[in-house]
């Protein structure tokens, strides 16, 4: 596959502190590209300048083989772009957003009217196109925000946490919207908070802390990365539970943590060898056991043993914002 | 061309939210001009409080009883001096508002040389235009020949124009409106870039393809649209407290081109302050501190010249003295002199000049 997106070398600077420093990845057109990392460790950086609203210290990004910041214009158009916060005129109707959003991106009108339409379609809010935003319920602003950020039909999608504060319904219907998205051939790229939608989601990953890229792979290169065991997890009875666990000890060397009916263990080394054995001698010892299973570690272990933190939460410059907004005109 | 059709799309947008928080800006900025006419525009209403001298160089009965009626006219306060270089002093100093001569033939001269001249100062025109006709009135009840020769004298007035004359609020309109229109900027276009800002509107159109400078322009050319409207309501309100344009249809117009001024200008301004200011409590404060004394020094309340030297250079500088001037001149006099228009619209203009080019320059240089 060619690749849509080339980052070479792409150093940010905000005068002593080093947001990006020296990052080079590629993305390839169809992907669906996954960028993780704690608060502050550069992804948003990285996609403001990939967006072309950041001019980059060094380095440069080639969007289909133009420089951002040469071909601001051309590049613009082929991406779209969608945050966590819902951005859309709530004093709008849902028509004129899509309509003000189709001429910023200097669609014909023609083109303007066919656009509209399929994306009040798409969104389910032909019959509400009327109706102000502000009176829509989240979940219809979210879609209403997400076809007006593709209404000028952008080869590549930048997804910034998308599905950040919504429920767990409307975060998988997210999460289908972008599959299919991704099916009509167009290339995302995703940033976000929750491991296991990038592991559900991404083809490809890439791992950032303090600017720069410290791991890249497909979810499971990323797990095997981390370690080349697996996990070992029994449920039984609460009986049998300690029982197990001392069994794990002293014939396989095994540090088991008991959670009421729930064993978990860690192997090492040859965990298919260790799983059967464990298995057989189970069974021989007719111990209570309703299932027994083993998988690679989650992403959560992944991501803690490569930035050597859980998705901390940094504390930086205060930045109020919706309580100031007390006067829209 | 992109540049146009880019504002041209933002401009829809500001105008449709402005639309759909049309009754919310029809009462915002009606108060403060329903505030201020109708309860400070009711300050020195009394109309006898002209102080008028008089030098009576004729002392003949007739001159006499013409100082009578003068007096009996009650549209002014009359003091009577010895000589005629006195009574011109006192009119420079700003003591008195007039000084009227009588001339020694009194009552005999022809209509090419009247027997009564009447000195006024230029810059307290308003006040008196209530008393021209008095004196004219009482004048020719002895000959229809003599008539009031009237001279302007200097315009050194330092004499305040309120308490003196019965029209303080039509002298106030023209303060509250530029001032309606400076503040409806400042705190609907500024305000606007920050919420949009905040609510990442901005940054909506910063990864679209259309020209910065759009944004800017748009704010701009949605400020002067609005401005429209401050303008009407203010002249609305004036009107139901018989507050009348006294050079009628083309005063209008000329306070609409003002206003629009005004409007740009300060939109500009503003859009400077909001491209560096993210926080609205601080814009706010900031504001204020520019917005306030500007209006203050421009005249609103009472006149210039009444502020003291150290302040003058600060009120020449001030746009919207040149506002405020322009629209008192036809909403009070009637007349707008082409010198005068020349200053104001020249200062106006390159207010507006510094308000676009600024903004656009120091937004480009944020976003950059």
């Amino acid at each position: 596959m060619r690749n849509i997106i080339e980052i070479n070398h792409l150093v940010k600077r905000f005068g002593n502190f080093t947001a990006v420093s020296d990052i080079s990845f590629n993305i390839e057109a169809g992907q669906i590209y996954g960028i993780l990392g704690p608060n502050g460790a550069g992804k948003t950086t990285t996609i403001s300048l990939v967006l072309g609203i950041e001019r980059p210290t060094a380095g440069k990004i080639l969007v289909d083989g133009m420089d951002n910041m040469h071909n601001k214009a051309k590049v613009k158009q082929m991406i779209g772009f969608m945050t966590q916060e819902t951005i859309v005129d709530s004093d709008l109707t849902a028509y004129e957003n899509l309509e003000i959003a189709a001429r910023l991106y200097h669609l014909e009108p023609q083109e303007t009217r066919r656009a509209i339409s399929t994306a009040l379609e798409e969104a389910e809010l032909t019959e509400f196109k009327d109706k102000p935003a502000g009176t829509f319920s989240g979940g219809m602003k979210r879609r209403l925000y997400l076809v007006k950020s593709m209404i000028h039909a952008p080869k590549v999608l930048i997804l910034d946490e998308p599905t950040t504060g919504l429920d767990v319904h409307n975060r998988v219907q997210m999460w289908e919207h972008i599959r299919e998205l991704n099916s009509r051939g167009v290339t995302i790229i995703l940033t976000t908070q929750y491991l296991e939608e990038a592991e559900e989601l991404c083809n490809k990953i890439s791992v950032i802390d303090h600017g720069k890229i410290i791991a890249t792979g497909t979810p499971s290169e990323l797990k095997r990365l981390v370690s080349k065991g697996q996990i070992l997890e029994i449920i039984t009875t609460r009986d049998g539970a300690a029982k197990i666990a001392k069994l794990l000890q002293s014939a396989f060397r095994l540090q088991a943590t008991v959670k009421e009916d729930k064993i978990e263990a860690y192997m090492e080394s040859n965990p298919l060898t260790i799983f059967s054995d464990v298995l057989n001698r189970l069974m021989k010892e007719k111990l209570p056991l309703i299932s027994i299973s083993m998988h690679l570690p989650t992403m959560d272990d992944v991501f803690i043993k490569l930035t050597g933190s859980s998705l901390r939460d940094s504390v930086g410059e205060n930045k109020s914002d919706r309580s100031n907004v007390m006067f829209r005109r | 061309m992109t540049l146009i059709e880019d504002t041209l799309t933002l401009y829809k947008r500001e105008m449709l939210i402005f639309k759909s928080h049309l009754r919310t800006n029809i009462i915002r900025s009606a108060m403060f001009p329903i505030i201020f006419i109708f309860f400070f525009g009711s300050i020195g209403s009394s109309s006898i409080n002209v102080n008028v001298a008089v030098v009576n160089y004729a002392n003949n009965p007739q001159s006499l009883s013409f100082i009578n009626s003068l007096t009996s006219s009650r549209t002014m306060s009359i003091t009577s001096l010895t000589t005629q270089t006195d009574a011109l002093n006192q009119l420079s100093e700003g003591k008195i508002t007039a000084v009227i001569v009588i001339l020694p033939s009194f009552p005999k001269m022809s209509a090419g040389n009247p027997a009564v001249d009447v000195y006024y100062s230029t810059s307290n025109f308003e006040a008196v235009q209530a008393v021209l006709p008095a004196i004219q009135q009482a004048a020719g009840s002895f000959d229809s020949n003599i008539l009031a020769n009237q001279r302007s004298y200097g315009n050194t007035s330092l004499r305040p124009l309120y308490g003196t004359t019965s029209s303080y609020v039509v002298f106030l309109v023209g303060g509250i409106l530029s001032m309606t229109v400076a503040f409806g900027m400042t705190f609907g276009t500024g305000m606007s870039l920050i919420t949009d800002r905040q609510l990442g509107n901005l940054k909506s159109f910063l990864i679209s393809p259309i020209s910065k400078d759009s944004i800017v322009l748009s704010k701009i050319l949605a400020g002067a649209t609005e401005a429209l409207l401050y303008i009407a309501i203010t002249l609305i309100v004036g009107s139901l407290d018989g507050v009348g344009i006294a050079m009628g249809l083309a005063g209008l117009a000329w306070i609409v081109i003002i206003g629009i001024m005004v409007a740009i200008g300060f939109a500009g301004i503003s859009t400077i302050l909001a491209s560096r200011i993210g926080k609205v409590e601080v814009y706010t404060i900031v504001a204020q501190t520019i917005v306030m004394p500007l209006w203050f020094l421009s005249g609103a309340f009472f006149p210039t010249t009444s502020f003291p030297s150290f302040m003058q250079p600060i009120i020449m500088v001030d746009p919207l003295t040149y506002a405020t001037q322009g629209i008192r001149n036809v909403m009070m006099l009637g007349y707008y002199p082409l010198a005068q228009i020349a200053l104001d619209l020249g200062v106006m203009t390159a207010f507006m000049a510094f308000g676009i080019i600024g903004s656009i320059l120091l937004f480009k240089s944020y976003t950059d």
